[in-house]
């Protein structure tokens, strides 16, 4: 069963999609802001990475920028989440590390595919 | 309002949008998921449906593209938000409690209605300054829906048993500058109320443990906490519930999903209320220690500086305080010397203690010691005479006190007319109630003997007391004055004239405690000269003013003239004219000047000389105007 480590400071959005991902199969760990992100992430033991770009104090950016640059091991695909819809999030996650990036609200089936895309044996 | 001009501050917004659509569409995805009866899955959809409405009105409004978007813009979307917002509200009050059986399913529910309900209650983030990169210089403009009139900082307590609503409203509160303390529910509410000071309570109407309207009523109950302004929170928007709020004593009420815009000037409005009402309670709280000084004063407990704190406001209150302050010391300074005054009295009067009674008259009709005199006086001694009659001391066996009687003349009492008179002028007396005017009982006539019943004083005449002491010092004479002057003043105003103001009207008690006796007895021999028919004097010619003794036209300042002649004799020893005939009397009062009492007596401040002088004066508008005035002068005299 895929492991996925989802970082999210809101209560509810951690809820509902951790939720959401449990009935599809996959195990999931949560944090709840970026600095605890970074720490259960180089813990290790994980399929990917769901991370949003909106955190307090440490933001997904700098997040997966420390991820990436602590690092050892097999590399964990990250796909960032924002609900910010900007034009440029996406090269600019690509930029900071991540593998890939979808917006809020979440349309489920759009994330599972690009889950699916990255998880390990996918690719 | 001002839009936004930077991709970042846009982006702000749509993830303030984006986040509650997430959870609306996500939740109601999953619950569709597992939901099986047709009326929920009817509900769900509904609701999903609207969220996602929702989601194409902001993603139309605010494509990724954009980095600018007006403020007019920004209040087209957020209008256009209201109706499928309220849709998804709708969409689900049906679902709540549909799934007794499964808690999960009422909590998601709830997340989907506070989800919607936060749409509206977004933040429009602060304008990002974008000319500084290009080094152009744009004045910031930051006037947006949530911004408005600068607003004092307050403590205010949140009461809401939902979470997220804690969250936005502490969120939303705090960036204005208040300090907030949330509370989960009314009985916590009413704890910290109590406990903590707040200048605002925000109150939920729907909570389980105790609703709102509860909550309102206790605090409103509680003196403690009734002055507290409450705005009730609540999606209940119809008329009877705001009115079941106002009624119960809330400031104010606020529909769920409330605007931004619409709770800052509330808020706003609602502090500069408290704050106001706070100013006048202040302000009347310091008005009561102003009165109660004034009591203070009137019992002569009163602190001086007492009303420092108030003296300090700098508006009229603390003009009056100071003000107030200054007369209080005054009059106390006054009661201080009253009371030297009159100390100085007691002493007189202790040394012309063992004074023998005065000489009685053998040809007044006498009434034995130990008779009972009209079948209720028993006559214990007689007490003095004078040109009314004889005054004895006796016992009223019906009251079972000691009275003072005073048998009159029988040629005073000849004219059915005169007694009439005479009558109307006693009871007008009787209503004088002053410590120092001996009170008028009754007026009768027993076998033909016409006489008056009065409080019986223990204590001596001034006249004795000149006459023992040949004169008094300054400050005895003031304290006789002083008093003289307030009883003056209690009878004037009852419209009662003495008309024999003299020493020997004048009683003085073990204490110094001056009594008048005799107000309106005088009007019995009253005629234009003070003599009667049978051509005995009545009045007194040495104490009567010039106008007494010419006509019958005088009024109370012929009692002003009288007094100036017993303050004379005090300060002196001796009368202002001296004649060994009454026509003689008549005619120096009439023609010459009184002597300068300073002359006669160098002890005597030039300012009481002068004072005596003005009662002296032949013509009445010269004096003093009354007893009261009379009073006033010689408080002023140090």
């Amino acid at each position: 069963m895929p492991k996925i480590l989802l970082v999210e400071d809101n209560e509810m959005n951690r809820d509902m999609l951790s939720r959401r991902l449990q009935r599809k199969g996959y195990e999931i760990g949560v944090a709840v802001d970026g600095a605890e992100g970074v720490a259960m992430a180089l813990a290790g033991g994980w399929d990917l990475i769901l991370m949003d770009m909106s955190l307090p104090e440490i933001d997904g950016w700098e997040a997966t920028r420390r991820i990436r640059e602590a690092a050892t091991g097999p590399r964990v695909p990250i796909i960032a989440l924002t609900a910010h819809a900007m034009s440029g999030d996406r090269e600019k996650a690509m930029a900071a590390g991540c593998d890939d990036y979808d917006t809020k609200p979440v349309e489920l089936d759009r994330l599972l595919g690009k889950i699916q895309a990255l998880l390990p044996g996918n690719g | 309002m001002n839009g936004l001009t930077s991709a970042e501050a846009v982006g702000e917004l749509r993830h303030e949008l984006r986040t509650p659509l997430n959870l609306i569409i996500g939740y109601c995805e999953m619950l569709l998921e597992d939901a099986t009866e047709p009326s929920q899955r009817a509900g769900l959809e509904r609701a999903l449906r609207a969220g996602r409405d929702i989601l194409d009105r902001v993603t139309s409004a605010l494509p990724s593209s954009r980095s600018e978007v007006t403020g007019p813009e920004i209040v087209a979307l957020f209008t256009s938000l209201r109706a499928p917002q309220e849709e998804v509200q709708a969409a689900t009050t049906g679902l709540l409690g549909a799934n007794p059986d499964d808690p999960q399913w009422e909590r998601d529910i709830r997340r989907i209605r506070a989800a919607a309900e936060r749409l509206l209650t977004v933040e429009v983030p602060t304008r990002r300054m974008t000319g500084a990169a290009t080094g152009s210089f744009e004045a910031p403009t930051t006037e947006l829906p949530t911004a408005g009139p600068p607003v004092r900082p307050a403590d205010i307590l949140v009461v809401d048993d939902n979470e997220d609503n804690r969250a936005v409203l502490e969120r939303r509160l705090g960036r204005q500058g208040h300090r907030v303390t949330s509370a989960t529910g009314g009985r916590a509410a009413l704890e910290l109320a109590r406990r903590d000071r707040f200048d605002l309570v925000l109150l939920d109407v729907l909570m389980p443990d105790l609703d709102g309207l509860a909550v309102l009523e206790q605090l409103k109950a509680d003196p403690g906490t009734r002055d507290i302004p409450v705005i009730m929170i609540s999606a209940l928007d119809d008329v009877a519930s705001v009115v079941r709020c106002i009624e119960r004593g809330a400031e104010d009420h606020l529909p769920k999903p409330f605007d931004p815009v619409l709770l800052r000037a509330r808020i706003s409005a609602c502090l500069e209320k408290k704050r106001l009402r706070d100013v006048e309670l202040e302000y009347l709280r310091e008005v009561d220690r102003v009165i109660e000084a004034a009591s203070a004063v009137e019992s002569g407990s009163y602190v001086v500086g007492g009303l420092a704190e108030v003296a300090q406001r700098d508006d009229a209150l603390g003009r009056l305080a100071r003000v107030f302050d200054t007369m209080a010391n005054q009059v106390r300074a006054r009661e201080d010397r009253l009371r030297d005054q009159v100390a100085e009295l007691r002493k007189e009067i202790e040394a012309a203690k063992g004074a023998t009674r005065e000489e009685t008259e053998a040809n007044a009709p006498a009434l034995p010691e130990g008779q009972v005199f009209a079948g209720r006086y028993q006559i214990l001694e007689e007490v003095g005479s004078g040109g009314m009659g004889m005054v004895y001391r006796a016992f009223d066996q019906v009251l079972g006190e000691q009275v003072a009687i005073k048998t009159l003349r029988p040629e005073l009492v000849r004219d059915p007319v005169a007694i009439e008179r005479f009558k109307s002028e006693i009871r007008l007396a009787r209503h004088i109630s002053d410590r120092h005017v001996v009170r008028t009982h009754d007026f009768g006539d027993h076998d033909g003997t016409f006489y008056l019943t009065m409080e019986y004083v223990e204590g001596i005449t001034v006249r004795q007391l000149i006459d023992q002491r040949g004169r008094l010092g300054m400050a005895a004479t003031i304290a006789i004055a002083t008093q003289l002057a307030q009883s003056l003043a209690v009878a004037h105003g009852e419209g009662v004239i003495h008309r024999d103001i003299k020493p020997q009207n004048l009683l003085l008690d073990a204490n110094g405690v001056l009594k008048v006796m005799d107000f309106g007895v005088a009007r019995l021999g009253n005629t234009s000269t003070g003599l009667t028919q049978a051509g005995m004097l009545v009045g007194t010619p040495a104490y009567m003013a010039p106008e007494q003794i010419a006509s019958d036209n005088f009024d109370a300042r012929a009692d002003l003239y009288a007094a100036g002649v017993v303050l004379f004799e005090c300060l002196t020893g001796r009368l202002p004219f001296v004649a060994s005939t009454p026509v003689g009397m008549i005619a120096k009062t009439m023609m010459e000047p009184p002597p300068v009492p300073a002359n006669l007596n160098p002890e005597i401040s030039p300012a009481l000389s002068a004072l005596v002088l003005r009662l002296l004066a032949k013509e009445p508008a010269a004096r003093p105007a009354s007893g009261a005035e009379l009073g006033r002068l010689l408080a002023e005299l140090t």
